[in-house]
This record gives C-alpha cells, sequence and structure tokens, in this order.
C-alpha cells in the first residue's frame, strides 16, 4: 500500500509582504471594457440545451474564449456556474451542468485552444513561462482571463448575479480557489485534486510532469531558484486561500501523483471561510474520488445555489 | 454497422500505400530543457501522408540498450506530452519513450489546425477523405519511425493509447504489445446515441445538424470500428476497459475481446487513476522485464 500523507503537512510558502498590493495593482490594470461577443452555436445546441461561444477581453487586451451553455428551459434568472479547466484539458462544452439548471461557462484562459492567438507558450511551457518575473508571469494573466470569466456572467441577463458558483478539478482546483479568492460574487466552491498550491513542495514531492517542469527549468538555471521561488509566491493558492469565505468544498486523492495531497492538505488548512469541508478519498489518485465525489459537488451547490437561499458574506 | 466493409483491406492498404510514397525525413533536434542525466529528449519531425509534418518527443535513456520502448499513440487532445501527466520521469531511464502529435496536435498544428471538440466529425461523412484516415497513418509512422532507432529492443515494444494504439499494432508491425483504452471507434455510432458524453457526443451534434448524413456516417465509421481491426491484432494486449456496467466496461467490449487473437487481458476501470494506473504501469513493466519497477513509479504509487 501506498504511504500515508500527514494531514498536518505545513508547505514551506509564505505570503509576500506586498502579495495584496500586487494583486490589487493587477486588478487595477485590468479593469478595461469586457467586450463581451456572444456566438450562437447551432452544431452544439441541442433540444435542451443552448451553447454559445463568448469572447471577451481581459488583461493586457487578449482576447479569451469560452463556451456558454443554457438550459432550453430556465426561470427568467437563473443560478449560474462557471467551470475551469486542467493544465492539459482542452476547455469542455459544459452542457452537463446546463442539464443540471445551470447556466454553465466553460472559460478557456489565455494559451489555450481557442485562446492561444496572442499568446501561446506552448504545453509544456505554461507553467514557467517568465517564471522569474511576476510582473510578466503567464499565470498572471492566466488568473485573471478566470476572474474575469465572473464579470462575462454577471453580464448576463438571464444570470441570478447573487447564485454564482466555481468548480473545477486540477489546475481547475486552483483557479477555484484563486477565484474564489478574489471575487466575492462567488456563493460556493468546489475544488478538485488542486494544483498550483505549494509549489516549491510539489516539486519535491513529486517528479511528474506538470510540476516537473519547473524541475526541468531550475536543473538548467540552478541559480534562479531563488527569483523562481520569490514569483510563484504571488501566485500560490495558499497565499490567496485566506480572503475565501464562500462555502466550499475540497477533494484530494491520497494517492495523487500529479498534484501531492500534502499540498491539497495545506491548502484546504489556510481556508479562510467557516463554512469549508475536506474530502481525502484513499485509494484514489489524480481522480480525487471522482465517481463518489460528483454527486457531493452537485448536492452542495443545490444547496447553495439553487434553494434560493444565498449564504451572507 | 459493426462488420467490416467489403472493401476495409483495400481502403486501408491504399492508405499506406500512400504513406509508403512518402519518406518520414526524421530530423531530431536535442532538447535540453528536457534532458537529464538519465535521459536525452529530442524533438522529432517527421513525414506522413500528405505529405504533413508531423511532431513528437523521442526519450533515449542514458546507457547502452537495448532498451524496450514505448509508444504514446496521438491522443485526443490538443497538448502533446513528453510522457503522459502523472507518469514518474523516471520512467525515461528504463525505456525509450515515444510520443506523437497527430496532424492537428499542437507542434503539428499547421496547416491543420484541429479542434476539441470538433475533430472526430471533421469530413466524417467521407471515407475517403475524413480526417482519421490521415491522423492512423501518422500513428503508423511514428511506430515505423520508432523501429528504425537502432537503441530499441525490437522485442520489447509497447504501444500505449486510445483506440489509435490497437489500430496501430493491427495496421503494421512492431508492436509486441498494445495497451488500449477505446474511446472512440467500438461501435462508435451505437454508443453515441446511448450517451450524451464527449467525445461521443460530437457524432449526435453532428448527426443532429446533418440528419441526412447518417448512412455516411455509419459507413465512414465502419472502417475505423475496432472490431474490423480485431482478427489483425497479434501483440499481447492489454485492454483498459471502461468501470463495469458502463458503455465501455467489460461486458460491452467482450465482442472485441472474442475477436482479438493475440493473448488478451482485460482491466476494467476501479474508478481509481491510481489503481487503474498503477495495474498499467505493472503489467508494461512485466511484459518489458523491467524488474524494480517501483522505482519508476510515481512517489505516491510506491510502497
Amino acid at each position: 500500500m501506498a504511504k500515508t500523507v500527514p494531514a498536518d503537512y505545513q508547505c514551506r510558502v509564505r505570503k509576500p509582504d506586498d502579495f495584496d498590493a500586487f494583486w490589487q495593482d493587477v486588478v487595477r490594470q485590468a479593469a478595461i471594457p469586457l467586450d463581451v461577443e456572444v456566438v450562437p452555436d447551432p452544431l452544439r445546441t441541442s433540444d435542451d440545451v443552448e451553447v454559445f461561444e463568448i469572447f471577451y477581453t481581459s488583461l493586457d487586451h487578449v482576447r479569451i474564449a469560452c463556451w456558454y451553455c443554457r438550459p432550453t428551459r430556465r426561470a427568467e434568472r437563473s443560478p449560474a456556474i462557471m467551470f475551469l479547466p486542467g493544465y492539459q484539458m482542452d476547455p469542455p462544452i459544459p452542457k452537463e451542468w446546463a442539464r443540471k439548471g445551470y447556466i454553465a461557462l466553460s472559460v478557456a484562459p489565455r494559451g489555450k485552444l481557442r485562446s492561444n492567438r496572442q499568446f501561446n507558450p506552448g504545453y509544456p511551457n505554461l507553467l514557467t513561462h517568465n517564471i522569474v518575473d511576476r510582473h510578466t508571469y503567464a499565470y498572471r494573466g492566466f488568473y485573471v482571463d478566470t476572474w474575469r470569466g465572473i464579470d462575462v456572467l454577471l453580464s448576463r441577463p438571464e444570470v441570478d448575479g447573487t447564485r454564482i458558483g466555481v468548480v473545477g478539478s486540477s489546475q481547475g482546483g486552483g483557479l477555484v480557489i484563486t477565484t474564489a479568492a478574489m471575487r466575492p460574487e462567488v456563493r460556493a466552491a468546489a475544488a478538485g485534486v488542486p494544483y498550483l498550491c505549494g509549489f516549491m513542495d510539489a516539486i519535491e514531492l513529486t517528479h511528474t510532469y506538470p510540476y516537473e517542469e519547473i524541475n526541468d527549468y531550475l536543473r538548467r538555471h540552478p541559480d534562479r531558484r531563488t527569483e523562481v521561488a520569490d514569483t510563484l509566491a504571488y501566485f500560490d493558492g495558499i497565499n490567496f486561500a485566506d480572503r475565501i469565505t464562500c462555502p466550499i468544498v475540497v477533494n484530494i486523492g491520497l494517492q495523487d501523483n500529479v498534484c501531492p495531497p500534502e499540498t491539497g492538505y495545506a491548502l484546504f488548512n489556510r481556508i479562510g471561510a467557516g463554512d469549508k469541508q475536506l474530502y481525502p478519498y484513499d485509494g484514489h489518485g489524480h481522480d480525487g474520488g471522482r465517481a463518489r465525489h460528483g454527486a457531493i459537488v452537485d448536492r452542495f451547490f443545490a444547496q447553495h445555489l439553487q434553494s434560493g437561499q444565498v449564504s451572507n458574506r | 454497422m459493426n462488420q467490416a466493409p467489403q472493401t476495409f483491406r483495400e481502403y486501408w492498404q491504399e492508405t499506406l500505400g500512400r504513406l509508403a510514397r512518402y519518406p518520414a525525413c526524421p530530423e531530431l533536434d536535442p532538447v535540453p530543457l528536457r534532458s537529464t542525466a538519465f535521459a536525452t529528449l529530442y524533438g522529432v519531425r517527421l513525414t506522413s501522408v500528405g505529405p504533413y509534418r508531423l511532431f513528437g518527443y523521442l526519450s533515449i535513456p542514458t546507457g547502452t540498450g537495448p532498451f524496450p520502448a514505448i509508444y504514446y499513440s496521438p491522443k485526443y487532445q490538443s497538448v502533446l506530452e513528453i510522457i503522459p501527466q502523472g507518469t514518474a520521469n523516471l520512467i525515461r531511464s528504463r525505456y525509450i519513450v515515444f510520443s506523437l502529435a497527430g496532424r492537428g496536435q499542437r507542434n503539428a498544428d499547421t496547416p491543420y489546425a484541429a479542434m476539441f471538440p470538433g475533430l472526430l466529425t471533421e469530413g466524417i461523412d467521407d471515407a475517403a477523405t475524413y480526417v482519421f484516415r490521415g491522423i492512423v497513418a501518422d500513428s503508423v509512422r511514428g511506430l515505423e519511425f520508432l523501429s528504425t532507432r537502432r537503441e530499441l529492443d525490437p522485442k520489447r515494444v509497447a504501444v500505449v493509447g486510445n483506440d489509435l494504439a490497437l489500430i496501430t499494432a493491427a495496421l503494421t508491425s512492431g508492436a509486441t504489445h498494445v495497451v488500449a483504452a477505446p474511446a472512440l471507434f467500438y461501435k462508435t455510432a451505437d454508443l453515441a446515441a446511448k450517451t450524451q458524453t464527449y467525445p461521443l457526443e460530437e457524432v449526435n451534434d453532428y448527426l443532429r445538424t446533418f440528419p441526412a448524413r447518417a448512412e455516411a456516417v455509419r459507413r465512414t465509421l465502419a472502417y475505423y470500428d475496432l472490431l474490423a481491426f480485431a482478427p489483425r491484432v497479434a501483440a499481447e494486449t492489454l485492454l483498459m476497459a471502461g468501470a463495469p456496467g458502463t458503455l465501455l466496461g467489460g461486458q460491452a467490449l467482450k465482442p472485441l475481446v472474442d475477436a482479438i487473437p493475440g493473448r488478451m487481458t482485460v482491466h476494467e476501470s476501479e474508478h481509481s487513476t491510481y489503481r487503474d494506473g498503477l495495474y498499467a504501469e505493472q503489467w508494461i513493466a512485466a511484459q518489458c522485464g523491467i524488474g524494480d519497477l517501483q522505482s519508476i513509479l510515481p512517489e505516491h504509487w510506491r510502497d
């Protein structure tokens, strides 16, 4: 049997003194018109779900694509779910969320297929693109792209802006953390096997891609270790976690070979929300117990977004 | 339609004949960033039918071979991985690893950039020009290229992937073992009608939009059905089935299992990437004579 994982694992990452000021400045730079373009997609539309492509402008004027689904039969204003993608995943069309009664947005942050015309560092490479400079590091814009997804939802007349949830696994789980931390409009969050948390611990706990990209970089540039760690501290989900106040569920796999469960524990322990629940799945890897956990996530969002009684923040 | 079309053999002979007209003309360039003390990585460009220039990653272990090899046939996603996400990098110390981007995937997306979803139905109403005819040829070309490497032990070559792994092993020699997880081309039209999940939902989207093309789609898919390829698979095979009772579970795949003449193992998913992944790693290692598997497993999978 695989080794046990300490639930009180402490990641070494420390929050920079100017962490809040850094992100405040980035958010200020991103305060530009969204210029939302909505394009119906008749090929993907079915009797029960209408499908659209949406494009919007994000930080540095990069155009971002996403899939947008809405149930054909819906209330005048419906709850919404924003789905955030994994590292290598092509953002899916979130029809399944629409079939559950949500307006659903699936964002393709910069560099992903359909959002890669102006920014395309590639895979592998995204994780270390400009990693010695927090002001141009790949995830600076990538994070903002997902936060702006909330603005897209708020701009839609059929979305009830008081009932927005975010969901994702792996990189999507990490993005759920940063989005829930930075956007108070998020009323419920479900983060699976979160990536982008405890970077510098993760690269020693595991030697698998995508984290291995950082080890590749440091093997080639060992003199840059301090700069790399300094940059990543600004992007570490653990340093965002204390800002989260909405109800949140987190699931991890105790044999996760991609995102070490140690970092999942460390993240969960730092989440600021009072209403938080961790689901560790023994005997599971990067799936994070998805087959069992899916029903838990469904109930969680139904409770917080569909009952009509949203939590006070 | 799950029986092979009468022109099945001719269709694929013609495809392979076209491929043979284009030499691979491989170019290898070292990738120092991804090379380690235990393995050197190369970016590989090579030509497939079309002609179309492809891209792959070739990792060669340090030391004197011959080495066993793992060939990761093109996946159904835009990203090309050096090794699959979650695989221990140290696997590259024991195996030659070659991963190939089929036409349309990243690094092989000029002039054709595939969309996901979208690729599965690209030209699906005409078997002669269906995009997967080229992608199958790409996958075959990849195995042909790998087979030319002098470091290779030709008695230990595993092709790992989705349906393309099985199809590749059926169409060309060189694979001694196959690990295949069917997802695209097993009774596609029938199974698509029973699901709303992508990638098979692409077929539903297409047929909803173009109902008059349903018969043409079935005709095309018949050339790609794994049941038609199965009698040609001689390599020892591990079939990674879906969980029991699912569309691609062990029971559903039984006709395929029965049709493959080579030695066959079926693993039904336990809904755990850990348990399923460990099973596959152990199977490949056992077939390839890797004695100390523990040292090349991900840290969280080791005893």
